[in-house]
């Protein structure tokens, strides 16, 4: 256990020095401020037509007043989730082949195996430094969305909304501890670092855009901008009356969505932070209900990950410089 | 009789179908220098690396300070010291960083005072802050010998320690390694093709070529045979068409 949290305490103080670090947290920051100002932006806009309707349904002496847009203040996070989802992914992928291939291109790797007690304990420690390290990203994000929901928004944050925006940003750091697990399992497994950089790239590039974009271009709703349900004036019920009449096929493609874990983690956020209109204003204790398989199925993914990265520690020796 | 520091049986080990090392049988007593002579490709650093647990051997026994390199690779790190040939450290860290590092990973929990012993004992105090990658050749040796004495180990292994420096920097490796075996009586391997630094530094010599053993003895003994001014040269030579 010493020997991992030295490693761990050194993989910290290296990435201290490392821009990447500092590129990451502010890109992902900017990002979530970005997406609130443009989801704000919006939702000014729909208010400004929502009241220019007011008045013309007043000047015309109807005493009707049409419903007024609702805000649900986290929903103004959506844009920053998506960009977590798919930007921190590359992030993680990104410092977890450093964290290997650099010892590689250094040669200290041979300083490190005629000390340490093995290469699953080098491996393992480097994971908990990248674990630490992606912990305090993701803290500075959740401040950092929560402050410009606060303060661009216009919203007022509870307890709630901290909690809520606290369990978006726990679901992210296992998300990114995955792909770093990945990253540095198979730079770990294979002898030539630009292979293991390419074959990371594709796998990004496969879960995270490629079987999401597939998933959502089977869900029969996406054939019309906006919804075919809503433009068709379907209501929820009935929607999921037509949908019986496809299990086998929606099955199909449920499974092929779950397969990404990145699915799993914007189903998750998106449930948490009501993004998703079934879960809007519903408790926790609603939205676990709904969630919980996801959770699991992420935890899955990573738990295999380290596992697998925890493996590739017993053929370390193939870092070695012939 | 005296206990072997070193101790290597039939050692075998080959890269696909290139033999790398041949039987190479040797024992190598407490407290020697022992040099490792030969040309490029001869396997010295095969040798080093099996004997520092960093490959396995593909026949053949090996122990070092009485521990199997493959049964006990554990204990054999904790008792070896080890400077490669081009010796590599964290550069963005400071001396003192990556010296806290490998310290902590040889098991030493409060280390901060045997730095500054080590530190002070190759020379290299007044750096402890500046960060190793703006360090010169030479002063990137004495961190790379600190880090390898930080535990204090058995036995030393030294790749080709001398290559690349100046004849300063080699004057003091020399002497530090003389001083290494002489204060701390640490049993030193070092591999080298430099003729005169064996001369210099080594008890016994080893040559190899080819990946065979092809001579062993104590340097008096080895250039005794030829009492001229360039005795090692003509051993070395000498070694090589009379033995294999």
């Amino acid at each position: 256990m010493n020997e991992t949290l030295t490693l761990a305490r050194k993989e910290l103080l290296d990435l201290r020095h490392d821009r990447i670090v500092w590129i990451v947290l502010g890109t992902l920051g900017v990002a979530v401020v970005l997406s609130v100002i443009v989801a704000s932006l919006d939702y000014r806009a729909q208010l400004a037509d929502y009241e220019a309707y007011v008045a013309q349904v007043t000047a015309s002496g109807s005493g009707v007043t049409p419903a007024a847009p609702q805000l649900f203040p986290l929903t103004l996070l959506r844009g920053g989730m998506e960009y977590v989802e798919v930007l921190a992914a590359l992030f993680a992928l990104m410092i977890g082949y450093g964290a290997i291939a650099k010892e590689r291109s250094r040669g200290t790797v041979d300083l490190l195996l005629t000390r340490a007690r093995s290469g699953t304990s080098i491996v393992m420690g480097k994971l908990a430094g990248l674990a630490v390290l992606w912990a305090a990203i993701m803290a500075a994000i959740v401040v950092i969305a929560l402050a410009s929901v606060a303060m661009i928004g216009g919203a007022t944050i509870g307890l709630h909304e901290v909690a809520r925006v606290a369990l978006a940003g726990v679901a992210g750091w296992v998300y990114v501890l995955f792909w770093s697990a990945v990253a540095v399992a198979v730079t770990t497994l294979t002898r030539n670092s630009t292979g293991a950089l390419l074959t990371l790239l594709v796998a990004w590039l496969v879960v995270v855009l490629v079987i999401p974009q597939i998933g959502d271009t089977m869900d029969p709703d996406n054939q019309v901008p906006g919804g075919l349900f809503k433009a068709l004036a379907i209501a929820k019920t009935d929607e999921h009356a037509v949908l019986d009449h496809f299990t086998a096929y929606e099955s199909a493609r449920n499974g092929l969505e779950v397969s990404s874990i990145s699915k799993l983690y914007e189903r998750f956020t998106f449930a948490t932070l009501g993004i998703k209109d079934t879960y809007n204003g519903q408790s926790l204790a609603f939205i676990w209900d709904g969630t919980f398989r996801y959770v699991y199925g992420a935890l899955a993914f990573t738990a295999a990950a380290l596992t697998l990265a925890a493996a590739s520690g017993r053929r370390i020796h193939t870092l070695r410089r012939s | 009789m005296t206990t072997a520091a070193i101790s290597i049986r039939s050692l075998t080990h080959r890269y696909g179908p290139t033999t790398a090392l041949d039987g190479l049988t040797l024992h190598i007593p407490e407290g020697e220098i022992f040099g490792l002579l030969g040309h490029n490709g001869a396997g010295k650093t095969t040798t080093v690396s099996i004997l520092t647990t960093l490959l396995k051997a593909t026949s053949g026994t090996a122990s070092v300070a009485g521990h199997d390199v493959r049964e006990a690779s554990h204990q054999v790190r904790r008792s070896i010291g080890y400077l490669p040939e081009n010796v590599s450290f964290y550069d963005d860290l400071t001396t003192m960083e990556n010296l806290t590092f490998f310290a902590r990973l040889s098991g030493l929990r409060r280390p901060e005072a045997r730095i500054g012993e080590v530190l002070e004992f190759v020379g290299f105090t007044g750096h402890d802050r500046e960060r190793v990658g703006t360090f010169s050749k030479g002063m990137r040796q004495r961190v790379g010998l600190a880090q390898a004495l930080i535990h204090q180990p058995a036995v030393l292994f030294l790749d080709e320690p001398t290559s690349g420096l100046d004849p300063e920097g080699v004057k003091a490796l020399r002497e530090l390694i003389l001083r290494v075996n002489a204060d701390w009586g640490t049993t030193i391997f070092m591999n080298t093709h430099l003729l005169s630094e064996v001369t210099k530094t080594c008890t016994s010599i080893g040559i190899l070529r080819s990946g065979r053993l092809v001579h062993h003895g104590t340097l008096a003994d080895t250039v005794g045979a030829f009492p001229t001014d360039d005795a090692l040269e003509r051993a070395y030579f000498a070694a090589g068409t009379t033995t294999s």
